[in-house]
């Protein structure tokens, strides 16, 4: 009798538990470690509203997410149903991604009424667009902010000494040739009396960092008067380093002066060729450096370093010299799952990226809005002070092309701006021409 | 006419030889899924311009790629660290290697350096390579450190191409010599004993004793080592991944990770890195045969089993 109500419990039990998993409808979502904390707890508080829909949540490293996202999508196996995409990579994902314009237009009854699609910041929308259709919500809208030390900035002793060496004001660079005067007061080799051991931490390594690096010192160039009269505006799908009509921009006195201007800053950081995101947070965390150069989200670890307390005084944010350069993330859905998972997953990413949602991952994570409302937050500008620098940095920051091409075309770059800034091949209009004709043999074999 | 006693028992060998298959059968399919079939893919793919990146792509373009090879200075450029490592560390490694088993065997202590040898070689080459940014760090790393006490200025280690490949280099004998040791220590242990005695009654001395007894029975240890060590060589690619990321420029850039970079990492150009990867395969067998003839090591197997 015993063992027949076991029996009886136990299949109780395991009825429920199908029952449930049948009732829900459960769905995977693939991102990287800038978007995956903050996701984590969106999927969480998501759940708690919709007990119907699961969300797991696989943060892998970027370099793992490509090659995972863009195999799930090219064998059509639906294993991811959501997941992140960066600005750039647009042209790679789009043939995966499901046409939100269309979907929204016939599901409309799943947009949140209070969802304020206005709302959403003009750019941002656009990033998330590919040939005119909407591929991906915006979700992060991140770009670079130039770190400093305020309180070195401010420090009447270092003012004086500053313009007893180079007969002018210290403040915080508005220029790459400004920052280098800058740097180099700031850098002990050359100012034994620097309260810092070096005055900036640049990355210039060879990798994907190196890519977008560059586009913050030939942006002023790209996007002169002189640069827009010579190579026309600047469009979002080819980015600053193409011309309006889709050839190499650099392959000049332009992108030489750039190379100049980065090389310039080289004596006075820490190892530029062979640090990267990781070491250059660590070393203005550690207060070895006056500025720093870096995405938004490392502000929330240098808020938090004991080297960098009281952190409202320490902690200086402003534009970059040159331009900043746009970091976005959208959220896209796989068009290869059914149409159950494909609402469910909107109704993920609309949440995701709602009013509510954008504000808390804000504070919380240091996840840069979407949103017109959040920018102008009160609230939102008291706990993550660079929101309010925002708006300017938006409207003058410069992109990367969006093509197909761009991961080859990167690959080829990293290596030849190292190669120049190292010395190994000169740096002169004649090596950058060579790396056009590399591009243009990529572009080309499209 | 076959007895019924022989019939019965070839029934039974029948029946044993199809349980036997049926318990390996899940072995070799999973082999024949994870190994073969993602292997001839990749022969077949090496003929395509597959592109996870672009659709449309996957057609058949014939040796378009294995020709581009040719034409790649970034492909070319990885050849020079793949030799690199081949020339220095690898010999490096199997010299060190077998000093130190010549040294350790028969000293006091010898169980306890054997194992304390041993240990670099247990830790995965992802793991060495976390501990070595941080060890070569410019600012806190302390290798710079300790070398401050001599008055030795601050290194970029990873910032210039001789001193990071002298990083990825250190950290390949640093890893590897102790497999060679360990290939060393069980090759001397398994010289006949009395054979030593013998030469020590006859008077030979330590480097006649290496000379004449104990190397003739340590070549095939030796060549076999080399033989491994020249195939994972050709492989190095998580010491690189996790420090220098081939760089600066193509300074530490191996054929490996060249492959990795076109189609993992953010290349996604399979057509391409497959016949890369074909190369590398061609290039490791040609070098192992030429190899194993010119260290003549069949005979030399030979001998031994003779011996």
């Amino acid at each position: 009798m015993r063992k027949y109500t076991i029996l009886m419990v136990v299949s109780v039990l395991v009825g429920l538990f199908a029952m449930m998993t049948m009732a829900s409808v459960s769905l995977s979502l693939i991102t990287s470690p800038d978007n995956g904390p903050s996701l984590q707890w969106l999927a969480q508080e998501f759940e708690k509203q919709n007990p119907d829909i699961r969300i797991n949540v696989s943060i892998v490293s970027w370099e793992t997410l490509y090659p995972r996202l863009l195999a799930d999508l090219r064998a059509k196996s639906g294993v991811y149903d959501i997941f992140t995409w960066d600005v750039m990579t647009a042209g790679s994902v789009h043939s995966g991604c499901l046409d939100l314009t269309k979907f929204f237009k016939e599901h409309s009854n799943i947009i949140p009424k209070n969802y304020d699609r206005n709302d959403l910041l003009p750019l941002a929308e656009k990033l998330g667009e590919w040939n005119g259709d909407l591929i991906g919500l915006p979700y992060y809208n991140n770009t670079m902010l130039f770190y400093y030390r305020k309180d070195l900035f401010n420090n009447p002793k270092y003012q004086k000494e500053f313009y007893d060496m180079f007969g002018r004001p210290l403040r915080v660079p508005t220029t790459w040739a400004e920052a280098v005067d800058v740097a180099k007061f700031f850098t002990k080799k050359y100012n034994s009396n620097s309260p810092t051991r070096f005055g900036i931490a640049l990355m210039f390594p060879t990798t994907h960092t190196m890519f977008y690096m560059f586009p913050l010192f030939f942006g002023p160039y790209r996007r002169s008067p002189e640069g827009i009269r010579e190579f026309g505006s600047v469009n979002i799908t080819y980015g600053d380093y193409f011309t309006s009509d889709g050839k190499p921009a650099f392959a000049n006195k332009y992108g030489l002066m750039a190379l100049e201007d980065m090389k310039a800053l080289m004596p006075y950081a820490p190892d530029p060729l062979g640090s990267d995101y990781g070491q250059t947070i660590e070393y203005f965390s550690q207060g070895m450096t006056a500025m720093c150069p870096q995405w938004t989200n490392p502000y929330m670890q240098f808020k938090s370093s004991p080297a960098l307390q009281p952190y409202s005084e320490k902690i200086g944010i402003a534009p970059m010299p040159g331009r900043s350069v746009a970091g976005n993330w959208a959220l896209g859905i796989s068009k290869y799952i059914p149409l159950e998972k494909q609402i469910a997953a909107a109704k993920f990413i609309l949440f995701a990226t709602s009013k509510w949602a954008t504000l808390h991952v804000l504070e919380k994570f240091g996840i840069a809005p979407i949103r017109e409302s959040i920018l102008d937050n009160p609230e939102a500008q008291k706990v993550i002070p660079w929101v309010k620098a925002l708006p300017t940095i938006y409207q003058t920051e410069t992109f990367r092309p969006r093509i197909p091409q761009e991961p080859q075309l990167e690959s080829i770059t990293d290596v030849y701006f190292s190669e120049m800034l190292a010395g190994k091949i000169p740096m002169t209009i004649e090596s950058l021409k060579k790396l056009a004709q590399k591009w243009e043999k990529v572009l080309s074999s499209k | 006419m076959v007895p019924e006693k022989e019939l019965k028992e070839n029934l039974i060998r029948m029946h044993d030889r199809r349980i036997a298959l049926l318990f390996i059968l899940p072995a070799v399919v999973l082999f024949l899924v994870m190994a073969i079939y993602p292997f001839i893919y990749m022969i077949y793919t090496s003929f395509t311009n597959l592109n996870l990146s672009m659709s449309g792509t996957g057609q058949f373009i014939g040796l378009s790629n294995y020709f581009e090879i040719f034409h790649d200075p970034l492909a070319m450029g990885s050849i020079t660290f793949s030799t690199m490592v081949l020339l220095i560390a690898v010999p490096i490694e199997m010299a060190i290697g077998v000093l130190f088993g010549l040294l350790i065997r028969g000293l006091k202590g010898e169980r306890i350096f054997r194992l304390l040898f041993l240990i670099s070689m247990m830790i995965p080459g992802i793991v060495f390579g976390i501990s070595a940014q941080m060890i070569f760090n410019y600012l806190f790393g302390a290798a710079n450190y300790f070398l401050s006490f001599f008055g030795v200025p601050e290194i970029a280690w990873f910032g210039h191409a001789a001193t990071a490949q002298f990083v990825i280099l250190f950290l390949d004998i640093i890893q590897w010599t102790p497999f060679i040791f360990l290939i060393t220590y069980a090759g001397l242990l398994s010289v006949p004993q009395d054979l030593i005695d013998a030469a020590r009654v006859d008077g030979a001395s330590r480097w006649q004793l290496f000379i004449n007894v104990e190397l003739p029975t340590l070549k095939s240890f030796i060549y076999i080592a080399l033989i491994i060590r020249l195939i994972d060589a050709l492989k190095i690619f998580g010491k690189i991944y996790m420090t220098t990321w081939g760089g600066p420029g193509m300074a530490t850039s191996s054929w490996s990770f060249y492959i990795y970079k076109v189609g993992v990492s953010y290349g996604w150009d399979i057509g391409y890195a497959s016949a890369l990867a074909i190369i590398l395969l061609i290039v490791s067998a040609i070098l192992v045969n030429l190899l194993i003839k010119v260290l003549n090591l069949g005979e030399t197997l030979e001998l031994k089993r003779e011996g």
